[in-house]
């Protein structure tokens, strides 16, 4: 059954990792040992699941379940890879719950909040390598679009889609119409 | 009755939260903090760091975490389950459609270009989630060693998200147990 073994292996990635780049491996192995994709698709539903809404499980799980089953494999597979969301996390939803008042939890709190600060810095550090630089060089358009939306963001308040669709219009006028090559037109 | 209208509304919600998840769950943290602690008012800042950080630590994509436990919060099992399918059905449709036009859209330059846009937006996106988290984050000045300790470990050693929870976990007891010690003193 191919649905039942889209679930079983996406339910491994699941349970296995911790989100985001660090499903990479387990995904790639999976996928391969399948034969359900190549290595070239692999690195390419990356990029695609960078690129589109959604995290890099899901997105890898619809691609996969898409590409080998249809629309029902996409389901199975997405379901697989949610088992933690629906089961662990379930369970730690009821006991927060419940033990949230409890002292001991708020203790460890005190100690876990600067450590979630600090990866969400490490994130934005990370993330600011592969976005903002360019084959070695700073790349100044995407430097600029990021400071306009910090301005807009934290200064204005203007919420996070219109700051979204703002970055990609504005993509599209420089990647796309002014650093084009062929659009050189425009200027002369 | 009350309790159909109010998931639906939950789902509606996290629907509109779907299509925005750019650069994974920090993305949906930052868009909940300006809905549900800035606007609505239904959860404190501390509660929502307490979640991301709960959803970080477990298995599993953190999106999904963050809803379910933020869904059970608002209005139990149900809640949990309606949210994480509100906020998985815009990628599972979007990326059906791309995985069946997938070739054409890989070599779109329009696609391309506009995407180069919405990835310098993420870092920002984030920031403005991290700004927020500030306030609630350093109850005892020895709280800042940690998040310097736990960043250093993060960006230099490379060193898994479940670990850093760990050494938070344990600081934060140790940190509390020397102060209130030192409060029975005074």
């Amino acid at each position: 059954m191919i649905y039942f073994r889209l679930f079983w292996s996406f339910l491994k990635i699941g349970f296995t990792s911790f989100g985001g780049l660090s499903m990479i491996p387990l995904i790639s192995s999976e996928m391969l040992s399948h034969n359900w994709m190549t290595a070239g698709e692999v690195s390419d539903i990356v990029a695609i699941a960078e690129m589109t809404p959604g995290p890099l499980g899901l997105n890898c799980a619809t691609f996969a379940g898409m590409r080998t089953a249809g629309f029902l494999g996409a389901l199975a597979a997405n379901l697989g890879v949610l088992m933690p969301s629906f089961t662990l996390c379930l369970i730690a939803a009821v006991f927060f719950a419940r033990f949230k008042e409890a002292r001991l939890i708020q203790n460890v709190m005190i100690g876990v909040r600067p450590a979630c600060l600090a990866m969400v810095i490490g994130v934005c550090l990370t993330l600011s390598c592969t976005n903002y630089i360019e084959s070695g060089g700073i790349s100044v358009p995407a430097v600029v679009i990021g400071v306009l939306d910090a301005v807009l963001l934290l200064i204005f308040r203007i919420s996070i889609p219109k700051v979204i669709m703002l970055s990609a219009v504005l993509g599209l006028v420089v990647y796309g119409v002014v650093l084009n090559p062929q659009c050189h037109f425009f200027f002369l | 009755m009350r309790k159909i209208s109010e998931a639906l509304r939950l789902f509606l919600d996290f629907l509109k939260l779907g299509c925005f998840t750019f650069g994974g769950g920090w993305g949906i943290v930052a868009q909940m903090q300006r809905i549900y602690v800035e606007e609505k008012k239904s959860l404190t800042e501390e509660e929502l760091i307490d979640l991301t950080s709960v959803a970080r630590s477990l298995p599993g994509t953190m999106i999904g975490n963050v809803a379910m436990l933020f869904g059970y919060r608002m209005l139990g099992i149900l809640g949990g389950f309606v949210c994480v399918l509100g906020i998985i059905m815009p990628p599972l449709l979007m990326l059906s459609i791309i995985a069946l036009f997938y070739t054409a859209f890989r070599d779109n330059a329009w696609i391309d270009a506009a995407m180069s846009g919405v990835r310098a937006a993420v870092v920002p996106i984030i920031i403005s989630a991290a700004v927020g988290m500030v306030k609630g984050s350093f109850k005892y000045s020895p709280c800042i060693l940690v998040m310097l300790l736990t960043l250093g470990l993060y960006l230099f050693l490379h060193m898994s998200c479940i670990y850093l929870v760990l050494i938070g976990a344990v600081s934060g007891i140790l940190i509390t147990e020397v102060y209130e010690r030192r409060g029975e003193n005074k």
